[in-house]
Parts: C-alpha cells; sequence; structure tokens
C-alpha cells in the first residue's frame, strides 16, 4: 500500500432537505484514517455520529465533497460495487446488534459468507470466528431472541469478522450492554485492532473511548477536536 | 445445501402460518375454479364430439328448391330429391353407400296412447349400414317396423308390439305396423336421422301409406374414406348442382366444427368466471406479501447494510410468494381432481372422458397459473423491499 490514509474524507457535506428546511448533518468535514488505526468518534446527540458513520459505511453518499475508502471514491461507485464493498471491506457491529432474526446464531454468522461466495460455508470458518469471538458453542443454534445481549454482540461481531473486513466499525457497540459485558466486548475489539484491523469506534462513554488512539469529537457536523 | 434465501423465506412463512395458509387459500379456490370450469368445458366437449362424430362420415343431401305454385306463390313443403338427381348423386358418390330417405312427421297410437313423432321410410338393407338394432331384428315382413329407444320405454313397447299409424279417427281403419325391432339410442344424430323417438318402417310402406314413390326428402352417402369427403361433395354439388341449386350438401363435420366453436366459447367464458377468483386470490396474496414487507423493515435494511445484494432481497420476496403459490396450487391440484370430478358427472352425468388429457389437463394448467399469478403479485412488494433505503429501513422499529 502507498500512504495513501486507509479512509479520507474530503470536504464532505451531507444536507438533509426536511420539510422544515434544510438540515446540515456534516459541515464540510475532512478527515484523513490511516490504517490500523483505532479511531473513537464522540459528540452529543445531532452531531452528525451516525451520518458520519453511515457515510463510512457507504450506507449513505456526501451531498458534496468526496469519501475514499480503500482507495475508491465511493460517490463514483455503482450500486453494486458499494454493495460488495460493504460485503468484503468493511464490518458493520451496531448497537442493537441487528441479528436476522430468522437464522440461527450460526446462521447469522454464516450469512455474510454465503453473500460472498454464493454457498453455504464448508470451510468452518464462520465456526472459527464465532469461536475467536468467545461464543458458546452449544447456543449457536439458537435464534438471536433466545441470547443474552452480551451473546447477541459477540454473534454480530463475528458475523462483522467473518469476511476479514479491513475497517470495523462499532456504532456504540457497548451502548445496550451492562458495564462487564461491555468491557468484555471492547477487549473483543482491542485484540482485533492488535490484530491489524481498523476500528472506528462511535461512543458517548469517555471511559470508553479511552480505548482508542485517537478521539475525533463532532459538534454540530463539524470537527471540533481530533 | 439450500440457498439462504429460501430458507429465510421458508422461515418467514412458517412464522406467519395463519396468514400464509389463509393467503393460500385464495389460490387454492382460484385453482379450484379454473381447473373444474375448464374440465366441464373439456368434458362438455368431448361428450359431444363423441356423440357427433359416431356419423361424421356422412354427407347429408336435402333438397334446397322450394316450389311454388304457380298461381298464388305460395311456398308449399313437398320438397325432395327425385329419382334422376338421386342417379346422379349415385355416380357422384361412386363406391360410397348412397343411402335414400323417407321422413315425415305423423300421429300413431300404441295401445290406448296416443302419440306424435317422426316416421321414417327405408330400404331394409339399408338400415344395418347405419342404424344398430338393440333388441329384435331388422324388418322382414312388409308391416314390420323398428322403433327408437326413447319412443320404446316412453309407450312401454316390446318386440311384438302394434303401432297404429296415422291421426286417431274413429271412422277411419288405420294401418298397423309390428315392432320387430327396437334401436339403439343414437342421442342427436349428426346425419340427421334422428331415430330416438321415430318409427321406422320399410321404404315400399312408406311410399304406399304416403305416395310419393321416387322423391326422397334426404339423401346420405356414408363415405368409406373420411378424407374424401370434400371431395365427394364437391364432385356431387358439380354433378347435381349444374345449373342452379337443386340440393344442399352438408356434413357432419361442419356442424361439428360450429358447435365445437360454441362450446370452446362457453368454455372460455366460464374460465373468465373462474379467473375473477384467482384476481381476487392474487390481491390477498398481494396484501400478504406487503405486510410480510411492512413487517420486516428493519431485517430489510440489516440485509442491505451488511452487503446483501438488491437482486438477493428480491429473490427472498419472491420465494416466498412461489411458495404461497406451490401451496395454494399443489391443494387446488387435488381439490381440482375431487370438486372436477363431482362437479363433471353432476353437470354431464358422464365422467368417461374425465381423465382424458384434454381433460385433466386443466389440472397442471391451473396450477400454473396459480402459482405464476402468486409471483406476480409478489413483484412490487420484492420490488419495494429491495428498494429501501438501508438506514431508513434500519432504523425502523
Amino acid at each position: 500500500m502507498s500512504g495513501k490514509p486507509l479512509i479520507q474524507l474530503v470536504d464532505v457535506s451531507k444536507i438533509y432537505h426536511l420539510e422544515s428546511g434544510d438540515f446540515t448533518a456534516l459541515n464540510h468535514v475532512s478527515l484523513d484514517i490511516a490504517e490500523n488505526e483505532f479511531v473513537a468518534v464522540m459528540g452529543p446527540s445531532g452531531s452528525g455520529k451516525s451520518t458520519i458513520m453511515n457515510q463510512l459505511g457507504i450506507l449513505d453518499v456526501p451531498t458534496t465533497g468526496s469519501l475514499f475508502i480503500d482507495g475508491k471514491n465511493v460517490a463514483t461507485m455503482s450500486n453494486l460495487e458499494r454493495t460488495h464493498m460493504r460485503r468484503d471491506v468493511i464490518g458493520y457491529i451496531f448497537q442493537k446488534f441487528y441479528l436476522i432474526p430468522l437464522l440461527s446464531a450460526y446462521e447469522n454468522v454464516e450469512y455474510p459468507l454465503i453473500l460472498k461466495y454464493k454457498k453455504r460455508d464448508e470451510s468452518g470458518r464462520a465456526w472459527e470466528v464465532l469461536k475467536s469471538v468467545g461464543f458458546d458453542q452449544n447456543m449457536s443454534a439458537h435464534r438471536p431472541n433466545q441470547l443474552s445481549g452480551g451473546q447477541q454482540q459477540r454473534v454480530a461481531i463475528a458475523r462483522a469478522l467473518v469476511n476479514d473486513p479491513k475497517i470495523l466499525l462499532c456504532d456504540e457497540p457497548t451502548g445496550n450492554l451492562d458495564r462487564k459485558t461491555g468491557f468484555a466486548i471492547m477487549d473483543i475489539l482491542i485484540n482485533l485492532h492488535k490484530e491489524g484491523r481498523t476500528v472506528i469506534l462511535v461512543t458517548h462513554d469517555p471511559k470508553i473511548a479511552e480505548f482508542a488512539h485517537r478521539t475525533i469529537e463532532l459538534e454540530d457536523g463539524r470537527i471540533v477536536s481530533s | 445445501m439450500r440457498d439462504i434465501f429460501l430458507d429465510l423465506s421458508i422461515r418467514s412463512v412458517r412464522l406467519n402460518f395463519v396468514r400464509s395458509i389463509l393467503a393460500s387459500i385464495g389460490i387454492v379456490i382460484g385453482v379450484v375454479a379454473i381447473s373444474s370450469m375448464g374440465m366441464l368445458g373439456a368434458n362438455m366437449q368431448l361428450s359431444v364430439k363423441q356423440q357427433l362424430s359416431s356419423d361424421v362420415n356422412t354427407i347429408m343431401i336435402t333438397s334446397d328448391v322450394v316450389r311454388t305454385t304457380s298461381t298464388a306463390g305460395t311456398p308449399v313443403s313437398a320438397q325432395g330429391i327425385d329419382k334422376s338427381t338421386l342417379n346422379d348423386i349415385k355416380n357422384a358418390a361412386g363406391q360410397n353407400e348412397v343411402i335414400p330417405i323417407h321422413r315425415t312427421s305423423t300421429q300413431f297410437t300404441i295401445g290406448s296412447t296416443d302419440g306424435r313423432g317422426q316416421i321414417y321410410g327405408l330400404d331394409p338393407n339399408d338400415i344395418s349400414k347405419f342404424l344398430t338394432i338393440d333388441e329384435g331384428d331388422n324388418v322382414r315382413g312388409a308391416n314390420d317396423a323398428l322403433v327408437g329407444a326413447n319412443i320404446a320405454t316412453n309407450f312401454n313397447m316390446n318386440v311384438g308390439s302394434r303401432i297404429k299409424i296415422g291421426q286417431n279417427n274413429v271412422s277411419i281403419t288405420r294401418p298397423t305396423v309390428r315392432v320387430s325391432g327396437i334401436l339403439a339410442s343414437r342421442g342427436f344424430a349428426s346425419d340427421g336421422v334422428n331415430t330416438d323417438n321415430a318409427i321406422i318402417v320399410p321404404d315400399t310402406w312408406y311410399t304406399d301409406q304416403y305416395g310419393n314413390k321416387d322423391l326422397y326428402d334426404q339423401v346420405n352417402v356414408i363415405m368409406q374414406n373420411i378424407d374424401q369427403i370434400n371431395q365427394t361433395e364437391a364432385s356431387i354439388d358439380d354433378k347435381v348442382n349444374r345449373r342452379s341449386d337443386i340440393i344442399r350438401v352438408t356434413d357432419a363435420s361442419s356442424r361439428l366444427s360450429s358447435i365445437s366453436s360454441t362450446l370452446g366459447t362457453i368454455t372460455s367464458f366460464i374460465l373468465a368466471i373462474g379467473s375473477i377468483s384467482l384476481v381476487v386470490a392474487a390481491v390477498s396474496i398481494f396484501n400478504v406479501m406487503m405486510m410480510s414487507v411492512n413487517e420486516r423493515v428493519q431485517e430489510i435494511g440489516i440485509l442491505l447494510s451488511i452487503g446483501t445484494e438488491k437482486g438477493e432481497i428480491r429473490r427472498m420476496f419472491l420465494y416466498e410468494a412461489f411458495i404461497l403459490g406451490v401451496i395454494g396450487a399443489v391443494v387446488g391440484g387435488f381439490a381440482s381432481l375431487v370438486i372436477g370430478y363431482s362437479v363433471v358427472s353432476a353437470m354431464i352425468g358422464n365422467t368417461a372422458y374425465f381423465f382424458m388429457p384434454e381433460s385433466i389437463m386443466y389440472v397442471p394448467y391451473g396450477m400454473i397459473i396459480g402459482v405464476a399469478v402468486c409471483i406476480a403479485s409478489g413483484l412490487y412488494p420484492a420490488w419495494k423491499a429491495s428498494n429501501m433505503d438501508p438506514i431508513d429501513a434500519l432504523r425502523s422499529e
């Protein structure tokens, strides 16, 4: 890789056109994130944390400015290319876990592999990843609604990891967990960072943000400290 | 291993079992309606065709001339085919059997009961060429007669019964014939010889009673080879209708095709009525699919955000519609066999043709249409699901 950052936001703005008028969620934000950084994104509600995460997760595109992920300009990519990038380059971990309710814990982890290889996993990769996040294998046939919050988040992390993404986007991953479980989950994320992944973490909790090497603070759609 | 999207669809159907089954019942009804209506129509056509085609090899020749009296210009009914025309027909018909027929309607009395019906005068040798005697024998004596199946039943006649022919009038002594045999039922005969309610007497007896010895009401030509029917008709027409139209030449096949086309129209009509129920079913499938999409908005958001292609989301919902369709079609297919059989036996009274391909094919037709309707109803919901904005979809609760 060249010295180019893994993620690069150049003067990115995101404006939502609402009935009450235009709302600027991101206001001329420029930001570089290098490979294997551990970045925490903080800020009060409505500061643009979610918007920036949606941009990084390529669920949305900037209104103005450019976003480069892994050297590619998101705005010029086709819908299918963005879908494939979400599948292969990015692992998304949500506050509410967002497991697929109709699939078992194991199938939830296997699912991104099926999306990528268009067949069921026979390599044992899904098992391996589930084990690596400390998930009890006896629970693998359970549906998400039969699991505790901590177990669900472990499954969600395993799902995010299974296609070996470069970037892990964690949107308040401990927000719905008790403190002890939250720290256990953070341990997993720290290890993943040590293994070489780029981790970007949105949080309210300064204690959680302390795990990161760099903290970006947002306010009213602008970066106030980085 | 199964496609995971098929698995997801099966699980969704299972999760909303009652709703899915209710929607499928609509398809069951639609498939049953289409299949049994189709089979009803097909059986109707088949049984009529069977009846008609038994004498489809017959050319019917009737007089086309309305003779008028010289003074008043009023048409009289006495028309017919004379001896020389008959000879022309015979020449044109070649090897084929030519059967001249006398016919009129008459009153008669059997025992003390009066009746009215057709009386045919035929050469006794011709009778066995196209009529079947069920009971007794062909006419032998000059005063023997055959009777049709219905007339025999209605008047309780047996071989040996006697019939007085003509109007019941005490001052006149009427001629009497003896029943030598009873004919098999012919139904609606397409060769114009409807014997079920008729009395058949030898031509000599007929002309003795009614005169007009060399004037026939109809001449039938029975073809040995049905493929030559048009050729023979043309040659008869050429020969006899040289200067002006003296005779009218028809055959059962044209009548058969016109009756078939009428029955085809009726079949299409009842099929159209049946398909109304499929339209109703389509609406209910559409409704269930929209409910399924709306209930799973967040799930769709998850699937999209972790890299599921739009086409894969569409596939998932189309599978769901397909499953509902297959359930409906399979149950509907079996139900169609039972209900179709009952309807056919109740309305046609004959299930001999039920399992023939022309009839039974409506079951797979109905099933395929049922599944197709389901998939078509799932198109918009599937499209809607695949085009959701993942962020909005994730946020919805």
